[in-house]
């Protein structure tokens, strides 16, 4: 290898964003805060690493095999770097923000670092930003955010936006309710939604868990299937509960694909209610993901997280920049004119006997030359 | 990317029992498909939006799991062995059945004591399964890879035990082998992507049901 090459080579998962991709994420974050700061949720922002026992408490306990430790060697105590922001901003609410009057919106947006990518998403670096309600276990909470998250995809150009809601919470009420245990055997075939494994495994639960397969699909007709079920108290509650998020979010997002997957419980292990992954068409990775939860173990919270590489592969390309070559000696007050009118200007620092070449050269496919702007064609 | 939905099926021997019930769900691909000469690799259908795929089976599970085919058939061998999470296997199809076990010389099965062993060496296609198997009984599973002809590692001395499919069990009969231990019974599922289900859920709700028809009208024959 090279010893250019040696240079280059990062370790796996990790990349450089180049120009115009790094300012297209950047665009693309900030148009997200903006349209969840218009909705009232304010941003906070959190460190980069803080003390892994604050970090991996309650809902954070998920990222736990995820983390980056690193030892403090101020405090001695051991640190994490976030690999997921929620269980950061949850720490805000229930201590600095503790005080501050309910319902508690806040968004936030920041990078995170994972110990492993996944197979759909090798990077170990990106972005997310997200929004976190706090102090409402209000159906209406759980319908805002997962409205808002995908409404903020769709006013970024996202095409064919989805949202699966699952319910983690339904099938250990189902199987207490019938005095059973979820074994892994179970579990695995209800992850892979693998009927043959869960009718051989569920036991007297098999044909509820199988019926509950079977729902999984379109919203409509998976409420139909579920609202069929002869479901222990508990169980059935969920379902309600349910039944009345989807009313709320197909008022007020009707675009949006909406679908139900009962059993879903990969990655929302520490959720206390409704959950949901957002998809888009043509897209085989996830938008984001939300879902209830409790803050510090004891406020009831819900959130939605984005994560930016997905997003910025789902959303449009940005326009290409308009860049205006300015030949060395072009007047500041020319300069500041076209800047005004919308053009990035580059400016030559030595003369150039050829400017069109010279604007073709650095990527501007206009120049400045007698007074006006032209093209290098 | 296009908005064609993309079925992946699998080559070889499973190919046979499976094109009856995709034909029975309402998909026939164009004539290149059953033709041996043909060198195509994507096929079309009767249905203008839908494409078929003829790749390894190992490979359905792959193309399936990235989101670049919706649709496919595969053993639940093969899912074990990936254990992709984003693969659905909504329907068993009840086709291909045979068993993934594990097997070594007969001579060596007649002394053998598996509770004696801290560590085998196996040569197998599926080194995962086989690990994941072995560790569950504390014993720390070396695996060799190989692609085929399993059964001559033994005899040749490449290790003592071989982790493969068997159905009728003629192979390792004719190679001196015994099945010591049943690691898995494998059928060949529907599988489908995760993205998919949920981004086009009405039209891979209705497939995976038509499928299901299918093999309910197949059983009822039987």
């Amino acid at each position: 290898m090279t010893d250019s090459a040696n240079r280059a080579l990062l370790p796996a998962g990790l990349r450089d964003i180049l120009p115009l991709d790094a300012e297209h994420e950047a665009q693309v974050v900030g148009r997200v805060m903006g349209f969840f700061a218009a909705r009232g949720y304010e941003r906070v922002k959190p460190p980069l690493i803080e003390f892994e026992d604050t970090l991996l408490d309650g809902a954070g306990a998920a990222t736990a095999s995820q983390c980056f430790r690193v030892m403090d060697p101020m405090s001695q105590r051991m640190m994490g770097v976030r690999a997921d922001m929620t269980p950061q901003v949850a720490r805000i609410a229930v201590t600095r923000l503790a005080g501050a009057p309910r319902p508690l919106r806040l968004c936030y947006a920041g990078q995170v670092l994972r110990v492993k990518g996944s197979q759909l998403r090798p990077e170990r670096q990106f972005g997310q930003a997200g929004i976190e309600l706090f102090g409402s276990d209000s159906a209406a909470a759980d319908a805002e955010v997962a409205v808002l998250a995908a409404e903020a995809l769709r006013a970024l150009g996202v095409p064919g936006v989805s949202i699966d809601l699952s319910l983690p919470t339904l099938v250990p009420a189902l199987l207490a309710g019938l005095d059973l245990d979820a074994g892994e055997a179970l579990r695995g075939g209800l992850d892979h939604k693998d009927a043959a494994a869960v009718a051989a495994s569920g036991g007297t639960a098999a044909p509820l868990l199988s019926a509950l397969l079977a729902s999984v699909g379109p919203a409509e007709r998976a409420l139909g299937i579920l609202a069929g079920l002869d479901l222990p108290a508990a169980a059935a509650a969920e379902r309600d509960r349910l039944a009345e998020v989807v009313a709320l979010i197909q008022a007020a997002a009707p675009e949006v694909t909406l679908t139900i997957d009962p059993v879903e419980n990969r990655g929302f292990e520490y959720h206390a209610g409704i959950g949901f992954t957002l998809f888009a068409r043509n897209l085989s990775g996830e938008l984001g993901r939300g879902g209830r939860y409790l803050a510090g173990g004891a406020e009831a919270a819900t959130g939605a997280t984005l994560f930016l590489d997905s997003v910025l592969a789902a959303a449009p390309l940005p326009e290409m920049p308009r860049r205006l070559f300015l030949p060395s000696g072009t007047p500041e007050g020319t300069a500041r004119a076209v800047r005004a009118d919308g053009w990035i200007t580059v400016p030559g620092l030595e003369a150039a006997a050829d400017p069109a070449a010279e604007a073709k050269r650095l990527n501007c496919r206009h120049y400045w030359a007698e007074s006006g702007v032209k093209s290098v064609e | 990317m296009d908005d064609k939905l993309v079925i992946a099926l699998p080559k070889g021997r499973i190919l046979d029992e499976a094109m009856p019930l995709v034909r029975a769900a309402g998909i026939e691909p164009e004539a290149a498909f059953d033709d041996p000469k043909s060198r195509l690799l994507r096929f079309a259908t009767n249905h203008p939006h839908i494409d078929i795929i003829r790749v390894r089976s190992f490979d359905v599970a792959t193309f399936v799991a990235f989101g670049a085919a919706h649709l496919g058939i595969a053993g639940n061998d093969v899912l074990m062995e990936f254990d992709y999470p984003e693969l659905y296997a909504p329907l068993d199809l009840g086709i291909g059945a045979c068993r993934l076990s594990v097997a070594e010389p007969a001579d060596l099965a007649a002394t053998d004591d598996p509770r004696r062993w801290s560590h085998v060496r196996i040569a197998t296609k599926y080194p995962e399964v086989t690990r994941r198997f072995f560790a569950e009984r504390g014993v720390q599973a070396e695996c060799v890879k190989l692609n085929g002809a399993m059964e001559l590692a033994p005899s040749l001395g490449l290790c003592s035990r071989i982790v493969d499919l068997v159905s009728t069990g003629s192979t390792l009969k004719a190679n001196g082998l015994k099945e010591v231990e049943v690691i898995a019974d494998v059928t060949s599922r529907l599988i489908v992507n995760r993205a998919a289900l949920k981004t086009r859920p009405g039209e891979l709700t209705g497939w995976i049901e038509r499928f299901r028809i299918a093999r309910e009208t197949a059983d009822a024959a039987a």
